[in-house]
């Protein structure tokens, strides 16, 4: 059991003027799920990287565990005393497999070599992945591999846990598995759990503790407060009032015959036909790591898949690849896979410079700026912008493009309510003035019935049209 | 054989062969690594593009040594064959070798920093990561309208920025599973090193220096 005690804290990254924490302070109490919520880019990261000591802290006694700072503990129990799971599932291994990493961990944490294999089988039970054991790391899906690095930390046995957006590209079911282990480290095992999010659905039960992170901040809620916060948030589910089934009228763009998918030696997708239609929005649902995504970079060419794939009747592979690249859009899930420039003007000039420029005008972009609130940031390197700002330049240098096809990988993953509001706002807009077609992955579930027309569902195996549900 | 030893053996000759002009130490070298390699079930493919590969260079370089210049024959046959050595040897290394094993034994038998050790693993972790980058910038490119080629500096400055930021996620990964430079660690697995990988290591060498001294002319 540990109480993370933060005092006075500031931190200013590097070349900028404004601290994105301002003296701050507040307690999180050992034993107790406390959820950090706040806008994004509004410093929940950096508060989470500062208390797990993955930043350069001048001040190193603003944060103490138990009264201690983490300097003042032994490098081989600092592990032992807090650990992170990071936003991006991917990032935050060293070896090939599950059990090399496990033992990288165990082995920094100097326990004895006869000890590591009972207690690496004994996290990997606890999380149920004892099946993963073996696979490698990159070849598992984002939901997979969160529950491995929960693994490991529940193996290094971590008495602060702090996870950082970890649910932002998970599905409901995996995430509901990650809370309810969550729930037991911290009722049974007395772990102390910071958990930053800005989706606050699904933690109304869980929670004890709910910290609002505003201007550099840290202000702790009453529970009437909590419970506003909450009920702005619940439920969210999928309400599509006017999906349609496909019929004869709508035209096809794109194809697919025999269609199968696979990732390593899964299979994603059995071979099945399958279309999709143009001038309309599809939300394409599924649990996460079932080939979505893998589905989008076939789609662009960028990936391997069995059968064939037509554009306007013209398989694919047989249409010159610049070409094709300026009808069939995608915009990754990773919004720094998208940029190639380094300022914000430079990435939307380069936009401007290829795409729609007659719908695209500068007044126009300023006004999209605006309305993403992300005017005036002109000069800013791209990488120094916030994940969710990042998210909405690229989502703007995407749309100016206006390919006849754009697909959208998370769109609004990691955005805050307000940006969630504008995005959709925009695409819609969008799409009705340009005719797009816009096909869409998305977790993200509320907000999205104004825009979207049909809806495919991924389930066992197959993509099947969804009606208008009861 | 210790994986350590087995680098540490293939740097020492290969540094002799660069210096030495003796073409049938060469030659028994490379006859000597061909077996290893057939030995260890090399694919098919793999040893045509280690063998076709050096053949394409060697051959370019021994061609213009001979139109101009006046180099021996004899320095010809030694340049030609230093570079399959090279390759062959290089090739039964990586063949026989697990990158895994290898920063392992480095770290506990060569007791190098773990830093260094593990920095070497990422590193080689990374290769295929690189190889999609690149294709993901290309397609990224090509869909807002730019055609990125290999030689694009553009290219470069995306894949660069991409590792850069690939190490500090890495140190951060490192960092939050307890890994803290030249602090102590334990090995789950223990890498071997035997009087059998010595007396192999001490036998080689003797031999390439023994083919060495006689050969000298």
């Amino acid at each position: 059991m540990a109480t993370v005690t933060v005092h006075a804290l500031t931190y200013t990254y590097p070349k900028q003027a404004r601290p994105v924490l301002d003296r701050l302070s507040g307690t999180f109490p050992a034993g107790k799920f406390s959820l950090l919520t706040g806008v994004s880019g509004g410093g929940k990261s950096t508060l989470l990287k500062l208390i797990a000591g993955l930043l350069p802290n001048d001040e190193p006694a603003s944060i103490t565990f138990d009264d201690q700072p983490l300097s003042a503990i032994a490098p081989g129990q600092r592990a032992s005393t807090v650990a992170m799971l990071f936003q991006e599932p991917s990032t935050q291994f060293t070896m090939d497999t599950v059990e090399n990493e496990l033992r990288f961990a165990l082995e920094n944490q100097q326990v004895p070599a006869t000890e590591i294999p009972r207690r690496s089988d004994a996290a990997l039970a606890f999380v149920g992945i004892t099946p993963l054991k073996h696979r490698k790391l990159m070849q598992l899906s984002g939901g997979e591999q969160q529950k491995v690095a929960l693994a490991i930390i529940v193996a290094m046995d971590s008495d602060v846990i702090l996870l950082d957006e970890p649910f932002a590209s998970i599905d409901p079911p995996t995430r509901l598995v990650l809370l309810e282990k969550l729930v037991a480290l911290c009722t049974k095992r007395g772990k102390t759990i910071i958990l930053a999010d800005h989706d606050l659905s699904g933690y109304q039960q869980w929670v004890d503790h709910l910290a609002v992170l505003a201007d550099g901040q840290l202000h702790l809620l009453s529970t009437a407060e909590t419970q506003t916060r909450f009920a702005a948030f619940t439920p969210q589910r999928l309400q599509l009032t006017h999906v349609q089934l496909p019929n004869d009228q709508l035209t096809v763009c794109l194809r697919g015959t025999q269609l199968g998918l696979t990732h390593g030696d899964r299979q994603l997708l059995t071979p099945q036909n399958l279309k999709f239609y143009a001038h309309r929005t599809t939300l394409i649902t599924g649990p996460n790591g079932s080939g979505k995504s893998t589905l989008f970079k076939a789609l662009v060419r960028l990936g391997r898949y069995q059968g064939h794939i037509a554009y306007r009747d013209t398989d694919i592979k047989k249409i010159h690849k610049r070409h094709y690249a300026r009808q069939v859009g995608l915009m990754f899930q990773a919004a720094s896979a998208q940029f190639l420039n380094v300022t914000v003007a430079e990435e939307l000039a380069l936009s401007q410079k290829y795409g729609n420029s007659t719908y695209f005008t500068s007044t126009r972009i300023q006004q999209l700026l605006q309305q993403l609130n992300l005017a005036g940031r002109d000069d800013r390197v791209l990488y120094s912008l916030s994940s969710g700002q990042q998210k909405k330049l690229q989502l703007l240098c995407m749309l100016i493009m206006a390919p006849a096809v754009l697909l959208l990988d998370e769109p609004l993953k990691g955005l805050d309510y307000a940006s969630i509001q504008a995005v959709m706002h925009i695409l819609t807009t969008v799409q009705r003035d340009l005719n797009l077609t816009l096909i869409l992955i998305s977790h993200q579930l509320s907000g999205l019935n104004d825009l979207v027309d049909l809806h495919l569902q991924l389930a066992d195996h197959q993509l099947t049209y969804q009606g208008v549900r009861t | 054989m210790n994986p350590s030893l087995k680098l540490a053996l293939l740097v020492l000759i290969a540094l002799e062969v660069s210096f030495a002009q003796v073409w049938s130490v060469n030659v028994a070298l490379i006859v000597v690594s061909l077996g290893l390699m057939l030995i260890n079930h090399i694919p098919w493919r793999r040893l045509l593009w280690l063998t076709l590969v050096p053949l394409f260079f060697a051959g370019t370089l021994v061609w213009s040594l001979m139109l101009r210049g006046n180099a021996s024959p004899h320095f010809l046959i030694v340049l030609f064959t230093r570079m399959f050595v090279y390759v062959y040897m290089g090739g039964w290394f990586t063949l026989t070798t697990k990158p895994l094993w290898l920063t392992r034994s480095l770290e506990q038998n060569a007791k190098l920093p773990s830093k260094f050790a593990y920095g070497f693993l990422a590193a080689f972790n990374l290769m295929p990561k690189i190889q999609a980058e690149v294709a993901t910038v290309r397609a990224a490119a090509l869909m807002r309208g730019e055609v990125l080629h290999v030689w694009s500096p553009r290219l470069y400055f995306k894949v660069i920025l991409a590792a850069m930021n690939w190490s500090d996620q890495l140190a951060a990964a490192m960092t939050s599973h307890g890994f803290v430079e030249d602090a102590p660690r334990t090995h789950a697995l223990t890498v071997p090193l035997v009087a059998r990988d010595w007396w192999l290591f001490g036998i080689s060498l003797l031999l390439v220096q023994v083919g060495l001294f006689v050969g000298l002319p």
